[in-house]
């Protein structure tokens, strides 16, 4: 592909007094949400935070993986380590006041303590490939389809026919794998302290690898953006509009985004359960797979599952805690690129896109189905819980990705 | 903005998402046009803003961005010459 004159189509910019009226999307989402109960409303409201966080951060895990190995570039995920460290803190005390002797041998069910074992690296593995040929994991599929990347709704069709995939196949892969294998919580045999002092010295040593192997190729460049500035301030309504424009135009660095989401996820755990948005899309997939007249035999050990699990629909209703948090998300990243004035439809020209979109939400589906969670629950929600299977598919996922920039520089 | 030079190139790599841009970039650096003195590299999507410099600048070019219009950026690279 050559380079090309400036086409002057396809932009899309919205006109200035749209820009603060789509605040009444998510005002107008909440107060219906709140009709249906309490819950519905706040998982809303934390999922539109969530979404509205990823969009200002620009907070891409594929990116935090990819970039170190594509470019030695480990600035986003570091912001990544030091939100965990965060949230470490956090889930420590949350699950601390539901289960304050951790040696008595219970585990607190709605962290995302998972059977760690074969599964758990092969669907981090998959799950690695597949969120770089995508180019956006499912929690960055679901903040950029707000922002208005048609390939990351291809993407999304993508994860939901790799999840139906995967539920098809659950119970040959419960009985293999899931079934025998343990689930492993730190507190249970070193108690909370000790699995805090763990968590941080690995922490501490993923945040000196990134340093490292920035080293191992310095180069870091940070080249400004020439725009047209404004006056200096000289009032505090202008000290007001330059502090907002740093909460709504300006790009967060990714450390502020990995705090404020771990602070979020602290949240929701305290009041309901960690942020996971997984289950609930496997759950779609499963309804529009019976919908068209192919019903999800029933999977085994669901019951006993927490974090990312398929969800079952319940009393019939499409309305539920998860629906709304991933709704949220969409909205969410909507109202913040809105704001930022950077929303648009952004449709690739190039045809092939829409193959690696969809195959790698396949490959990705597949995986986050397998490996019992994405980026999100099966990753930044599960080492704050202090389990094994945290490390263990963010290794096998780090992998995938290596594996997936392999592949990637092959298509370009 | 700064002023134009006459018939830079413009690669217009809008609507594509990480790492596309980057590679197309890298791409038209190193196979379409080797040594090309300056080329603009249109995108819409901000995270290109920070991988297609460093990958540029390795290349030994200079680099500049404008943002042409709200949530769009033209990335100028070049030689000095």
């Amino acid at each position: 592909m050559t380079a090309q004159p400036v086409a002057s189509t396809r932009r899309f910019s919205l006109p200035e007094s749209v820009h603060i009226a789509v605040l009444l999307v998510p005002i107008a989402i909440y107060l219906l949400a709140l009709g249906g109960g309490v819950s519905l409303a706040t998982f809303f409201a934390v999922g539109s935070a969530v979404g509205f966080t990823l969009q200002r951060a620009r907070l891409c895990f594929v990116s935090g993986f990819r970039d170190l190995f594509m470019l030695h570039q480990g600035r986003t995920l570091r912001g990544l380590i030091v939100g965990l460290a965060v949230g470490t803190i956090g889930f420590a005390m949350v699950m601390g006041t539901i289960i304050p002797d951790a040696f008595a041998g219970r585990t607190p069910e709605d962290a995302h303590i998972l059977p760690v074992g074969l599964a758990t690296v092969a669907g981090g593995l998959l799950f690695g490939v597949g969120m770089v040929l995508a180019g956006g994991c499912v929690s960055g599929s679901l903040y950029r389809m707000g922002e208005g990347y048609v390939a990351s709704w291809v993407s999304m069709a993508g994860v939901m026919i790799g999840l139906y995939a995967l539920n098809q196949t659950w119970n040959f892969w419960w009985d293999l794998t899931i079934s025998t294998a343990p689930r492993v919580w730190f507190p249970t045999t070193i108690g909370y302290t000790g699995s805090i002092v763990l968590t941080f010295a690995l922490l501490a040593a993923a945040y000196v690898a990134t340093l490292w192997w920035e080293r191992k190729q310095a180069f870091v460049a940070n080249v400004p953006i020439r725009r047209a500035q404004p006056a200096p301030p000289a009032s505090v309504a202008d000290d007001v509009r330059l502090a907002l424009r740093g909460v709504f135009r300006r790009e967060w660095s990714p450390l502020t985004g990995g705090v404020v989401l771990s602070m979020l996820n602290i949240l929701l755990f305290i009041k309901y359960r960690p942020l996971g948005v997984v289950g609930e899309i496997s759950r779609w997939a499963n309804d529009l797979g019976a919908s068209a007249g192919i019903p999800m035999a029933i999977q085994k050990g669901l019951d006993g599952l927490a974090g990312c699990a398929a969800a079952v629909t319940e009393g019939g209703s499409w309305f539920t805690d998860g629906f709304m948090l991933n709704i949220g998300i969409i909205v969410g990243a909507f109202v913040a690129a809105v704001l930022a004035r950077e929303f648009r439809l952004r449709i690739p020209r190039q045809p092939q896109r829409y193959f690696q979109s969809l195959g790698g939400g396949v490959i990705m589906g597949y995986g986050a189905g397998l490996g019992l969670g994405c980026t999100l629950g099966a990753f930044y929600s599960a080492i704050p819980s202090l389990a094994l299977n945290g490390w263990v598919y963010a290794l096998a996922m780090a992998g995938g990705a290596l594996i997936g920039t392999r592949i990637i520089r092959r298509l370009a | 903005m700064a002023e134009t030079e006459t018939a830079v190139p413009v690669l217009d790599v809008r609507g594509e998402i990480c790492p596309y841009p980057m590679l197309r970039t890298n791409k038209e650096l190193d196979e379409v046009h080797p040594g090309i003195s300056a080329l603009d590299v249109l995108t819409d999507h901000p995270p290109a803003l920070s991988t297609i410099p460093p990958e540029a600048m390795k290349r030994g070019y200079g680099c500049e961005i404008d943002e042409v219009r709200d949530g769009e950026w033209m990335i100028r690279l070049f030689k000095d010459a």
